[in-house]
């Protein structure tokens, strides 16, 4: 909380944050109509690509959707995906990185391998081709991701520990006969939880970016509507250089909400290297 | 050190062998039916049977993974679905489109950015300089690749009209290695490249920033300041030690541009290896989706293996065991 106070690119960050997840949590009321519901003109005819109105705010798609209603919804896919795929992600990071540093040795050596593995698989096209065979849907988007990112953090997290478990109160722990598990929950991972926080902050970001980019290629999930996936729709239909009032929303709600991630993100950084500190 | 290079490159090839595997096993445990593409109507069993052989994909799941990997050891990549032909000359010419976006983009994004990057790692901390360098870079590195693409594309090729929307050349342009040489590929190649340098620019900033900030308090800063030598000489100094963490950023940044410069390559249209990964992925292709995946996997090996061996060339304090 301090950090917020202190730090005005934070506050920013968690202002814009706190921001979508409020549209998020109330997008059915603050959308005007449903996402795909299907727009008439008086005359009867479809109403598609119709310029920002009264009625329409964002004007309309070529289908005939409202376009802030799909925008408000879109929110929910990405702060979903984004919020559960780093939570995973940060649970098998810190185990993976925790028991690695922490027993070393024999451990150490097969985790890093496997990890070495994880960190050569190029992220974009695995994700692609594993959710193609999988099947797009929210779940297996959000599956892929953990699968990907928990490597990076892996690494992280293992270095961490490494400086930790040579702390002299760690060994007064052990020697005094407490369990590893006692040692690793109550004089290791309390001295990490700020690069645990921080790495959580940057998944977040990167589970956005990911599935924006799948939704973008056509391999989101066809039955909820998200960024990614409104601009896929723009691209495939031509309208992506005529119709800005459909393709700028989404645009800019991608990169304020990663941006507002990394902004936070940095606060931490320069909080947990007291080498970047003022001086 | 010759004992260092032997070990790491051999790690390499375990690391390589580990993640055609895993690509085997994903395809062939999907309960999706690769050869549903393939099969037409009311073809005959033997006809089925024949070109079930022809592609690997008879006997037990050993049997096609001691098939698969033999293929693959001599150099036996099998033929598209879809292109109906070898695997290596679909993708051969389109990894050269590939590396004529990324490495130039990545080259310009990294010098660009770590330029920048002195300046702000430079400036009085705290100061306007450094806050808004921070915070722009910050928000531009937020920016989803196809955003960049799709603004650019808006921008120069919609309103102004400056630069071609799509393809890699006009449609009468050469089709042989001369056609990289021309006006007209240089000025298809122009918005695409721009896109990945400006994707690449914040993080390199980043990086410089934080290495001239660790570095400018140094005691060598000190002692070259006490020198009397000018502050271009000192930045050059600290920027020279700030280097390292780039340059070891580099090659696997090369490899992530290959591998995400997907989106790029789709939203300019642009005939490179992503886009056809994604294409063949759509079609069904899957030896072609393999094939490319393995590629880029390759790629991005060789690309960590360069970075260890180059640090240690570069960084005197590295002992290698």
């Amino acid at each position: 909380m301090r950090l917020v106070m202190k730090d005005s690119f934070v506050a920013m960050g968690v202002a814009i944050l706190l921001f979508f997840i409020v549209i998020a949590t109330f997008a059915t009321v603050l959308a005007p109509y449903g996402p795909y519901e299907v727009m008439m003109t008086e005359a009867g005819r479809l109403d598609r690509l119709a310029r920002p109105s009264f009625e329409h705010p964002l004007g309309t798609t070529a289908y005939g959707n409202d376009v802030l209603s799909q925008f408000i919804h879109g929110s929910r896919v990405a702060l979903i995906v984004g919020l559960v795929a780093a939570v995973a992600v940060g649970f098998v990071s810190t185990v993976f990185g925790v028991v690695a540093g922490y027993f070393g040795g024999l451990v150490d050596d097969v985790l890093m391998r496997i990890t070495d593995v994880a960190l050569s698989i190029p992220t974009l096209p695995f994700a692609i081709v594993a959710v193609s065979l999988l099947g797009p849907s929210v779940q297996n988007i959000i599956l892929v991701i953990s699968i990907l990112f928990w490597r990076n953090g892996a690494r992280i997290i293992r270095s961490a520990v490494l400086t930790e478990r040579e702390r002299i109160y760690v060994k007064w722990a052990r020697a005094a006969g407490a369990s590893h598990f006692h040692v690793i929950l109550h004089h290791i991972l309390p001295n990490i939880v700020r690069v645990i926080f921080l790495w959580i902050t940057m998944s977040v970001a990167f589970a956005i970016l990911a599935e924006a980019s799948l939704s973008f290629l056509g391999l989101g999930d066809p039955t909820v509507i998200s960024w990614g996936q409104m601009l896929n729709t723009a691209f495939s239909s031509g309208s992506l250089r005529t119709a800005w009032w459909w393709v700028v929303p989404p645009c800019i709600a991608l990169t304020l909400l990663v941006s507002s991630l990394y902004l936070i993100g940095r606060g931490f950084e320069e909080q947990t290297n007291p080498r970047l500190r003022r001086y | 050190m010759r004992g260092y290079v032997l070990r790491r490159l051999f790690q390499s090839v375990l690391v390589v062998w580990a993640v055609t595997s895993i690509m085997f096993l994903m395809f062939r445990v999907m309960p999706t039916d690769p050869t549903a593409m393939l099969m037409d109507r009311g073809m005959t069993e033997a006809a089925r049977d024949k070109l079930l052989e022809d592609w690997g994909l008879t006997g037990s799941l050993w049997d096609q993974y001691v098939a698969y990997i033999g293929n693959l050891m001599r150099g036996d990549f099998g033929n598209s679905f879809f292109h109906r032909k070898p695997v290596w000359e679909v993708l051969g010419p389109l990894i050269v489109n590939t590396l004529w976006v990324a490495v130039p983009g990545l080259l310009l994004g990294a010098v660009l950015g770590s330029g920048l990057g002195v300046l702000v790692g430079w400036a009085p901390r705290g100061g306007k300089t450094e806050r808004i360098g921070i915070f722009l870079a910050t928000i531009i590195r937020g920016v989803p690749g196809f955003v960049i693409g799709i603004a650019l594309l808006a921008v120069f090729s919609s309103a102004l009209g400056w630069f071609p929307a799509f393809g890699m050349g006009s449609v009468d342009a050469d089709q042989g290695a001369s056609r990289y040489l021309t006006l007209d590929f240089l000025h298809h190649l122009a918005l695409p490249l721009i896109a990945v340098a400006i994707y690449f620019l914040p993080e390199n900033l980043l990086l410089m920033r934080s290495g001239v900030v660790e570095n400018r308090t140094e005691d060598y800063v000190e002692l070259v300041r006490a020198k009397g030598v000018s502050q271009s000489r000192v930045a050059w100094h600290t920027a020279r030690n700030s280097l390292l963490p780039l340059i070891t950023w580099l090659f696997p940044a090369l490899a992530e541009t290959i591998a995400g410069i997907v989106v790029v390559e789709i939203v300019f249209s642009w005939p490179g290896v992503g886009r056809e990964l994604v294409l063949a992925v759509t079609r069904q292709d899957y030896p072609l989706t393999q094939s490319a995946f393995f590629l880029l996997a390759v790629m991005i090996v060789l690309a960590n293996l360069a970075a260890d061996l180059i640090y240690g060339k570069l960084d005197p304090r590295v002992v290698y065991k």
